[in-house]
């Protein structure tokens, strides 16, 4: 089943010099490639279906509300299978470069699962606990999932942030964000 | 229509001290979040769109101008000051201006591309005051099939020619054209794709898009592997005065007009944006370049800064000509730019100068006020720019995460869109990890539903005539271009695949 030229984009080897044809270079093979494509696919296939529950009111004319997405569904679908022939094929896609970012090192999941879990807690928090504490706890989670040194600045700086947002969005631009319950009480809010 | 007269009327308007203070904060404030390292002119513009929500259209619309050119000079200043090279289309000018900054020549480089971006951005909103309001003349004229065309063109070529792969640009191409049908359709009001979950009836904002695949997918992905270490910069010397000797004007000059003259076209045409234009530039100032210059490109060429710098700046006014006169975005940073338009009822295209006019001319004027801004306070303010570069990165992400949640939740105080905002940053994490553009993405995002209101409005008239979408000149003349396009854009961009490997291994050798 695996191709010969199959590897991961990203598990380069570290201190292994980056270029086209070395990033070809690992030997796993490229499941999260394979499975970004399918998913592409699978997402086209099921606009192609749900395109036919799509109720065409008896006022449509020529061309109803069910044509484009059944465009929309093709595109995804032919461009889903030629990335998956593709990567079959060894044409792996290039992870992109940055200013920060290490070329060399691997995915790192556990950061990327706590930013997402931080980010979740933010959102739903702003109704419990007000956008500038929720801020503060998107904030100073973040920044320790990122790796910063002493969590006894984070915290401070998290809390000032909030709420310098909060005032700078309420009285300059005239943007109240919600203070929530917990700070409502206090007539200054 | 005399368009000189209201030029000066915007001029009149956006020199009010009350606009001149908002054109003055968007410049500093998009130079700010430009420098940043990681964030491109379209992220730039993504996350500063929520302090612009209340302001007046003239007002939101001056500041943009001015985020919109200082997040250009910011990208310039991250990349000759960095070690690495960042968004790519200044991809090119990293490629000297850091090989000048190692060599001590950094203010040298600085210098250069901020006068040569002065000096382009000044040449090319020229060229858009003379070219627009023609352009919008004449496009009042264009009908259903024509847009619709237009819009084809806009797609493949923005599919094609953004990103490494044809098929990668198309697959990204077809999930932002997904996400734009989801919601509730314009012409019958039918709900699509919505699952039955009522805050997706209104559809996916572009703004969440936008800043969910720019602001948050590109946190995730730099978090995903980010570089340990303090942060390596190219210390500047002191004192701007003497920055570019009598030298430096003399190999500049030249560079910087040809870089204008290359960049500004480009950007009006849909052929992949700025970068196509800088890398061309650079092609062009290695090829002019006498004998013993040649020698300097890949070690510190100046000329290498000037010209592709000057090609990137006029490109960026250039592709507004498309935004005001037709409603056509063809860079990212131009879709989001449109649904901020959008955003106070203001729909860019060839009646935006009849019915908006004083509106557009103060933008128009904001954008020549905006540049001299620039130029005065790049020189001089290196210096706090460098500390901004400096910010520790486990704080800069946490604050450009908590910026684009804000954004998210400002537009209507609902929590939902900060997890679909969420959802979307997944998605461009995804696709910045297995090497997709983002750019299609998020014009496929915006233009899907106008495209899809053309298309039926033009099948409606002819009632049901395929061939009608053919036969209008405009159309037909459209296609064929668009043909033209991808066959002139897909060898460019091969060749430059092969340029960029090349100074790499350059790199490889000279390094110690």
């Amino acid at each position: 089943m695996t191709s010969p030229q199959s590897g991961s984009s990203g598990a380069s080897a570290p201190g292994e010099p980056h270029s086209v044809s070395e990033s070809n270079s690992g030997r796993r093979t490229p499941i999260g490639e394979y499975l970004f494509a399918a998913l592409a696919a699978g997402i086209g296939i099921y606009v192609l279906i749900a395109a036919n529950f799509i109720r065409i009111p008896i006022s449509s004319n020529t061309l109803g509300p069910r044509s484009f997405p059944y465009l929309v569904g093709a595109l995804l679908l032919c461009a889903g299978i030629a990335v998956f022939v593709g990567v079959r094929r060894g044409r792996l896609g290039e992870a992109e470069e940055g200013e920060d970012v290490d070329s060399s090192s691997e995915t790192d999941w556990v950061t990327v699962g706590k930013l997402i879990a931080f980010f979740t807690a933010h959102a739903y928090l702003i109704q419990f606990i007000g956008w500038p504490l929720a801020a503060a706890v998107l904030f100073a989670g973040a920044a320790w999932s990122l790796g910063a040194r002493r969590l006894r600045l984070a915290i401070p700086i998290a809390l000032a942030l909030g709420f310098t947002i909060y005032f700078l969005f309420g009285r300059l631009l005239g943007l109240s964000l919600p203070a929530g319950p917990l700070l409502d009480w206090i007539p200054f809010f | 229509m005399d368009n000189f007269g209201q030029l000066m009327a915007g001029f009149a308007t956006a020199l009010q001290p009350e606009y001149l203070l908002y054109a003055f904060f968007g410049v500093v404030v998009g130079t700010a979040v430009g420098v940043l390292p990681g964030i491109g002119p379209a992220m730039t513009v993504a996350l500063l769109l929520p302090i612009t929500y209340t302001l007046d259209p003239t007002a939101a619309l001056i500041v943009f101008a001015g985020i919109y050119y200082g997040g250009m000079y910011g990208g310039s200043t991250t990349s000759i000051l960095l070690n690495t090279p960042g968004e790519s289309a200044s991809i090119v000018t990293a490629l000297e201006g850091n090989k000048m900054a190692k060599k001590g020549r950094g203010a040298a480089a600085l210098a250069t591309a901020a006068i040569g971006s002065f000096i382009a951005a000044s040449v090319a909103t020229v060229g858009l005051t003379l070219v627009a309001p023609i352009l919008a003349r004449w496009a009042v004229t264009l009908g259903p099939p024509d847009y619709f065309a237009l819009m084809i063109v806009a797609f493949t070529t923005v599919g094609a020619l953004m990103g490494k792969s044809v098929s990668r640009g198309m697959l990204s191409l077809g999930l932002g054209l997904f996400l734009g049908l989801v919601g509730t359709e314009v012409l019958t009001g039918q709900q699509r794709f919505t699952g039955g979950v009522p805050v997706l009836a209104d559809g996916i904002d572009v703004v969440l898009i936008a800043v969910g695949l720019f602001a948050v997918g590109e946190s995730l992905y730099v978090a995903s592997r980010l570089k340990s270490g303090p942060v390596a910069l190219i210390p500047v010397t002191k004192g701007w005065r003497n920055w570019m000797s009598k030298e430096d004007w003399a190999l500049s000059w030249r560079p910087w007009l040809r870089g204008t003259a290359i960049g500004f076209p480009i950007g009006t045409i849909p052929a992949g944006g700025a970068d196509v234009a800088t890398f061309l530039s650079y092609a062009a100032e290695k090829r002019l370049a006498k004998k013993d210059r040649k020698a300097a490109f890949g070690k510190g060429a100046i000329e290498g800064v000037a010209g592709p710098e000057s090609a990137n700046n006029a490109a960026a006014a250039g592709v507004l000509v498309p935004l005001l006169t037709l409603g056509l975005p063809t860079t990212a940073t131009a879709a989001i730019i449109l649904s901020a338009f959008q955003s106070y009822g203001i729909q860019p295209g060839p009646l935006l100068f009849q019915n908006q006019s004083a509106l557009v001319w103060a933008l128009i004027a904001s954008l020549y006020i905006g540049n001299i801004m620039l130029l005065v306070l790049n020189l001089p303010l290196v210096g706090i720019w460098v500390k901004v570069l400096q910010v520790p990165r486990p704080y800069l992400y946490s604050g450009i995460l908590l910026f684009a949640a804000l954004g998210a939740f400002a537009m209507n105080f609902n929590y939902l869109d900060v997890l679909i905002l969420l959802v979307v940053g997944l998605v461009g994490f995804l696709m910045r990890r297995f090497g997709y553009p983002v750019a299609p993405m998020v014009i496929g995002g915006i233009l899907g539903p106008m495209a899809e209101t053309q298309l039926r409005k033009a099948l409606a008239i002819s009632q049901g005539d395929l061939s009608a979408l053919v036969t209008s000149p405009f159309a037909a003349v459209a296609y064929v271009s668009l043909v033209a396009f991808l066959a002139l854009g897909l060898f460019l961009k091969h060749r430059q695949l092969r340029m960029e490997s090349e100074p790499v291994d350059a790199d490889e050798v000279s390094a110690p």
